[in-house]
């Protein structure tokens, strides 16, 4: 019997050395712990760099005003303007409507932020001299 | 220009509109929200709205004032400092946490890590390459480093990143499009010449895939500093509805130049740069669509291949927004599709030709919706049903590189909206 028992554990001892030799990673993970440590560290955010536009005042009234419509091409951002047009010339008098999509219909674009194509369509909407644009945009 | 606006946007995206208004210098502008959605709704919704903002937007026109003002602006360089204290994935932890990585992990920026990055390079800490959309952070030489160091690169890789952010912040690249928009678009990065075999820039088999580490830490790189200096973090700038895995580490490879086809003439040479130069090009595109053709054994054959795949719809040219049909597509020619059309005699030239003509789909295969058939008469002269429409304006909008290893495959990426490639040479 007490031969028996000492081969077991003769076993079991030779079964654990060799896990430890073979996996020698699991071994150390098990037994060791990350120290901490201070770290001196640099910021990845960075700093933002803008230049601040000037906004000019908005009118006081829209009666005898002239009003750019700007659509993007999104879906429905037309019928929704088309609304706003016939409300404001219901409800504000002498106020002169004119949509961008009929008259530079080239600004018709999701642009989807190309800077050099938004420049070129505020020019091309400026030409009109509104006194205010609506713009309807997103999804 | 001095024109006052009243913005009108849907509550989904009035986050993205702001942000956008303050990265371009505005602190404040008029806005006024429409309960979400506007697009793909009957007509008669889309009145109801308007009357339900009406109000509102009159108050806008004639009483709104700015109220907000910027943040006061801080110098540039040099970049900030923190102490911590804890272990690598503590640091991890606490960068994640403050939205100063992408849920990756990083090696931690430390000075000596970011000194060694800056040797690579021949340019100066301090020098500006420009400002990251849509948060407008300032990019400069030591900015990079510090990410490259979070990403892992070696110090050798800092020329081609430092080429390939200049490309991106070129307005042409449309950078700020592609970090906010809904759509799963990702950087494509494509470099050609020397460089490729001087930094082991995976450019043959897999390239575009894992097991390089060249290509790998770049991407990745490329990718920190898009979320982290240029602030496009979702849900909002970041409008991703679905995002994906390039959202983590963005496309790049190298162009296989050493399976060009004879007298193929590498992508970099095609666009006007010499051969022996080395240069990276950037453009803002849709996941690739696969063209998986074992069978072909003619040209012609294989052009159905294309033009049964990659129709003009997939980029989203034609009456929908004509104004993107002027934008460049990448063909991504297997090695053996490229040999296939090679042995027969075709040049770039005479595949674009035919992959152009072959692949136009009549205008009433469009959806009714489209806007801007004035457009399109403007471009094609009168429009009938059966008018055949390509997905670019000229056959040269379709730009060919030969990419990846032996296999039957090639793949097309067609642009992001507003997105043209912006090539940069690489310099030491």
């Amino acid at each position: 019997m007490k031969q028996i028992w000492m081969r077991w554990i003769l076993s079991i001892t030779v079964i654990v050395i060799c896990l430890f030799i073979l996996f020698p990673h699991v071994s150390s993970v098990s037994v060791t712990k990350e120290t901490k440590q201070e770290w001196e560290i640099l910021n990845p955010e960075g700093v933002i760099k803008i230049e601040a536009m000037k906004i000019n005042p908005h009118p006081s009234t829209l009666e005898g005003k002239t009003v750019m419509l700007r659509w993007n091409g999104k879906h429905n951002g037309d019928k929704f303007l088309q609304r706003v047009e016939e409300l404001l010339k219901e409800r504000v008098k002498g106020v002169k409507v004119i949509k961008s999509w009929e008259v530079a219909p080239e600004t018709v674009d999701p642009i989807t932020g190309n800077q050099e194509r938004s420049q070129e369509f505020a020019k091309a909407i400026a030409k009109f001299k509104p006194d205010l644009v609506i713009g309807a945009q997103s999804d | 220009m001095g024109i006052p606006t009243v913005t009108i946007s849907s509550s989904e995206f009035v986050g993205l509109a702001k942000d956008t208004a303050v990265g371009q210098g505005a602190a404040d502008l008029g806005f006024v929200i429409v309960p979400h959605p506007m697009g793909m709704i009957p007509i008669e919704e889309i009145r109801k709205k308007a009357d339900l903002v009406f109000p509102e937007i009159l108050r806008m026109a004639t009483e709104w004032k700015p109220e907000a003002k910027l943040p006061p602006m801080k110098p540039v360089y040099p970049a900030g400092r923190m102490k911590l204290k804890g272990t690598v994935e503590e640091i991890n932890q606490i960068f994640f946490e403050k939205g100063l990585s992408l849920g990756l992990p990083i090696l931690p920026p430390t000075p000596e890590r970011v000194a060694d990055m800056l040797k690579g390079t021949s340019r100066k800490p301090d020098d500006l390459l420009g400002m990251v959309p849509p948060r407008m952070g300032a990019l400069t030489v030591e900015l990079v480093s510090i990410h490259a160091a979070m990403a892992g690169c070696k110090p050798e890789y800092m020329p081609v990143l430092i080429a390939a952010l200049e490309a991106l912040l070129d307005p042409r690249a449309n950078w700020r499009g592609l970090t906010t928009t809904t759509a799963t678009s990702s950087v494509l990065v494509i470099v050609n010449g020397p460089v490729i075999y001087e930094i082991g820039l995976a450019s043959r088999q897999g390239a575009a895939g894992l097991g390089h580490h060249a290509n790998a830490s770049i991407g990745y790189a490329i990718n920190l500093i898009a979320d982290i200096v240029g602030g496009s973090k979702p849900p909002s700038p970041d409008k991703s509805l679905l995002g994906g895995p390039g959202d983590f580490v963005c496309w790049i490879f190298g162009e296989n130049q050493l399976a060009l086809p004879p007298g193929w003439e590498p992508y970099h040479v095609d666009r006007g740069f010499k051969k022996t130069d080395s240069v990276v090009t950037v453009m803002g595109v849709y996941p690739p669509v696969d063209n998986i053709d074992h069978w072909s054994v003619t040209p012609e054959e294989h052009i159905r291949w294309w033009t049964n795949l990659i129709t003009p719809m997939l980029s989203i040219g034609g009456p929908c927004w004509i104004s993107q049909m002027d934008q460049p597509h990448i063909v991504a020619l297997g090695p053996e599709h490229a040999q296939l059309l090679s042995g027969a005699g075709w040049t770039k030239d005479i595949f674009r030709k035919a992959f152009w003509e072959e692949g136009r789909i009549p205008f009433s295969a469009w959806p009714k919706g489209c806007p801007n058939v004035d457009l399109l008469v403007k471009k094609f002269g009168p429009v009938k049903a059966d008018t055949p429409i390509p997905m670019t304006l000229r056959p040269e909008e379709l730009h060919i590189v030969i990419a990846g290893g032996a296999g039957k495959h090639s793949h097309f990426f067609a642009p992001f909206p507003g997105c043209f490639p912006v090539s940069k040479i690489i310099r030491k």
